[in-house]
């Protein structure tokens, strides 16, 4: 008998470009079992150096247009540790309400268009709106990813890359009343927030995913007295808790023998995941009530370590993301416009975020001029790639009675299962590039 | 009349012009009933070769691969689209042509693996190939893409402008950036398109939609000079989203 081999070249409804490499001998022993991002590198860290401090939050959220607040976010936090600048409580609130719209779009685009046609038989979104039951939902999720545009597009003038937000704080605040319009809308949403929790978990629940259970380490921020989104300490469901910045000491890549990528690990111990279920797994009692409530309603129990579940967790984060966005606005009140103050000064500074699709890292270098002398990134999707590579190693043999074709599907999933940005992770990854020419 | 096949393909980029198209969501069904969809990977699992009548392209070129392959969709599509500032001029990962290292120390800087990179200067794919249109801005402007489509399905010339940021700020009756605050403004110099985007939020524009028609880069870097800005400060400044330009290399030079 020869070997099977499971090959895509090239992923669809994922961010970037990456592709899948399987192979699978006689006896059914996985030989090989690689997830390699092909995406061309951009040299983010290399051409950083000698820009200036405030440039760093402004290129590095392009990125990824899919998660730019995320590492935009990073950013600012991590050049305002560096030179010490403080920042307003309403800054803070303005920012936390800002990534929160970016997770609403993220979050919807992720389950309805990225994720869910797999579990119905669609090759796409576009092609579910074709079906007149499905219609309806198709219409009810893009007005719900809009609606975490329109935060976005309220704040800081964009969908995509910000406009207002800089060091030190916003050369806009949005309008009282723009913002409890907004409100308005996140109250009637949420009905379908629900809805899509349990629709997540209806298709969570087919054969085989509730069999397809891992045990692995979980990284996430953890919040001190709300959900994690913009700060918090850097936690595992392995007893990990250390405050945000000391990330390079804690969360490593090393090499493994006979594979040209580095793997991300936890000091001392192995593969980690990051994104919605690691922070739902971490922070489950921080989440909103009704969050926790219809977690429970669906039979979702934290600690779940089946990566199936990534679609419910984010389904209950859509649902908080609503709660608290509410909370935010009445705290915001009529925001008022505070000039960014602070003095240009050296220094160093780490700062992690969670970006939709997990932790990201950002953290440097900048000299009393104000020029950046070094600056590390690390992406949400790198941290995830090694782990990834061990679900297919311990799934794909419990898969081997499917067709070559289900078999390829059920791969792509369980990437898509971790949301990925391969844009995100190439320039930061040591990535296995493919060879070209 | 056939619906005009559409394709998207992306290079050196973030995705954020792709993901622009699906933030139409209002107009987003309209659209695809309008046209036929033929490859388009980050949204679906079906795609199909071409020829195509119009193909988007976002990302800028810096690889072997990606330049080969760019080759190849100029001849199967017949208008050909530069989607956003990467596509337009090169944007963010061209910044690196200017970073002062070589390719090698730049390599060395962010991969310890360097048997497999094959990276060179990054270019928008008017380097390379014939560009029929340009959807400038970082992220590409969303209104002029739906404005682009509708006249394809007419068969007219979309109405892209010419003149600067600065003439739709003062439609917009905002206090000028430059003369009220002193802040170095790129408005001058750079395409309208956008509304005046950053300017109308108080932020300064920094050139993502690269340069207007007949500006005068070289008089605005001496203005920057003059607002106090050092002389690597007016450098970074135009090399930027748009620096690999004729336009914003004469500000770059100019001090």
């Amino acid at each position: 008998m020869s070997d099977r081999r499971i090959f895509v070249d090239y992923i669809a409804r994922t961010e970037g470009d990456g592709a899948i490499d399987i192979v699978i001998g006689p006896n059914g022993e996985i030989k090989k079992a690689r997830w390699e991002v092909w995406e061309p590198p951009r040299f983010f860290e290399a051409f950083l150096i000698g820009r200036k401090y405030d440039e760093i939050p402004e290129m590095v959220q392009r990125i990824c247009g899919i998660c730019p607040h995320g590492h935009h976010l990073a950013a600012v936090r991590a050049v305002e540790r560096a030179m010490g600048v403080k920042v307003s409580r309403q800054t803070t609130l303005l920012r936390e309400l800002l990534h929160y719209g970016d997770w609403l779009q993220s979050h919807t685009l992720h389950v309805y268009c990225l994720a869910v046609p797999d579990y119905l038989g669609y090759e796409s979104v576009l092609a579910m709106a074709g079906n007149e039951e499905l219609l309806p939902v198709v219409k009810q999720a893009l007005s719900l990813k809009r609606l975490g545009n329109d935060i976005s597009v309220l704040i800081q003038g964009n969908e995509i890359q910000n406009r207002t937000s800089v060091v030190g704080g916003f050369t806009s605040v949005p309008d009282g009343s723009e913002l409890r319009k907004i409100k308005e809308r996140l109250k009637e949403a949420k009905d379908f927030a629900l809805a899509t929790v349990r629709l997540a978990a209806k298709v969570a629940s087919q054969d085989p995913y509730p069999e397809l259970v891992r045990k692995c380490e979980h990284v996430s921020l953890r919040g001190e007295d709300r959900y994690p989104i913009n700060e918090g300490r850097l936690v595992s469901t392995e007893g990990l808790d250390v405050p945000d910045w000391e990330y390079p000491e804690w969360l490593i890549e090393k090499h493994v023998p006979g594979c040209n990528c580095l793997h991300a690990i936890v000091k001392g111990r192995d593969s980690f995941m990051v994104g919605p279920l690691a922070r739902v797994n971490n922070n489950f009692d921080l989440l909103s009530k009704d969050a926790q409530a219809i977690a429970r309603e669906v039979g979702f129990s934290a600690p779940s370590f089946n990566p199936f579940h990534s679609i419910i967790a984010r389904g209950v984060e859509i649902t908080n993301a609503i709660d608290r966005a509410i909370e935010l606005i009445d705290e915001i009140g009529d925001p008022v416009y505070e000039e960014p103050k602070y003095e240009i000064k050296a220094g160093e500074g780490y700062a992690v975020t969670e970006a939709a699709r997990g932790i990201c890292c950002h953290g440097g270098k900048i000299d009393k001029d104000g020029v950046c002398q070094a600056w590390d990134i690390v992406a949400p999707t790198s941290r995830n790639v090694y782990n990834l590579e061990k679900d297919f190693e311990y799934f794909v043999p419990k898969l081997l009675n499917l067709s070559d074709e289900e078999l390829t599907l059920k791969c792509e999933m369980m990437i898509r299962n971790y949301d990925p940005c391969q844009s995100c992770a190439t320039h930061s990854i040591k990535v296995n590039l493919r060879r070209e020419g | 009349m056939a619906k005009p096949t559409i394709a998207f393909f992306k290079f050196s980029s973030c995705a954020g012009c792709q993901l622009n198209v699906l933030n139409l969501e209002p107009v987003l069904l309209d659209i695809v009933g309008a046209v036929d969809i033929r490859y388009f990977v980050m949204a679906k699992r079906e795609n199909f070769e071409g020829p195509y009548d119009i193909g988007f392209v976002e990302g800028a070129v810096t690889s072997p691969r990606e330049l080969m392959e760019l080759k190849k969709i100029r001849e199967e599509c017949k208008i050909l689209v530069a989607q956003g500032a990467c596509a337009c001029h090169g944007g963010i990962p061209s910044v690196k042509n200017f970073s002062g290292m070589t390719q090698r120390e730049m390599e060395e800087k962010v991969y310890t693996e360097l048997w497999d990179l094959k990276s060179f200067p990054a270019h928008g794919i008017d380097y390379y190939v014939k560009v029929d249109a340009y959807l400038k801005g970082c992220p590409m402007d969303k209104d002029e893409f739906v404005m682009l489509v509708k006249s394809a399905l007419k068969g007219l010339n979309p109405l892209f402008r010419y003149h600067s940021v600065c003439n739709e700020c003062k439609l917009k009756e905002n206090n000028c950036l430059v003369l009220t605050k002193g802040i170095p403004c790129m408005g001058t110099v750079t395409a309208a398109g956008c509304g005046a985007q950053c300017p109308s939020l108080g932020r300064a524009c920094e050139g993502c939609r690269g340069p207007a028609s007949d500006c005068n880069a070289a008089s605005l870097a001496r203005t920057f000079i003059d607002l106090g800005l050092s002389r690597d400060d007016v450098v970074r400044k135009f090399r930027k989203y748009a620096g690999n330009t004729p336009e914003f290399s004469k500000g770059a030079e100019a001090v």
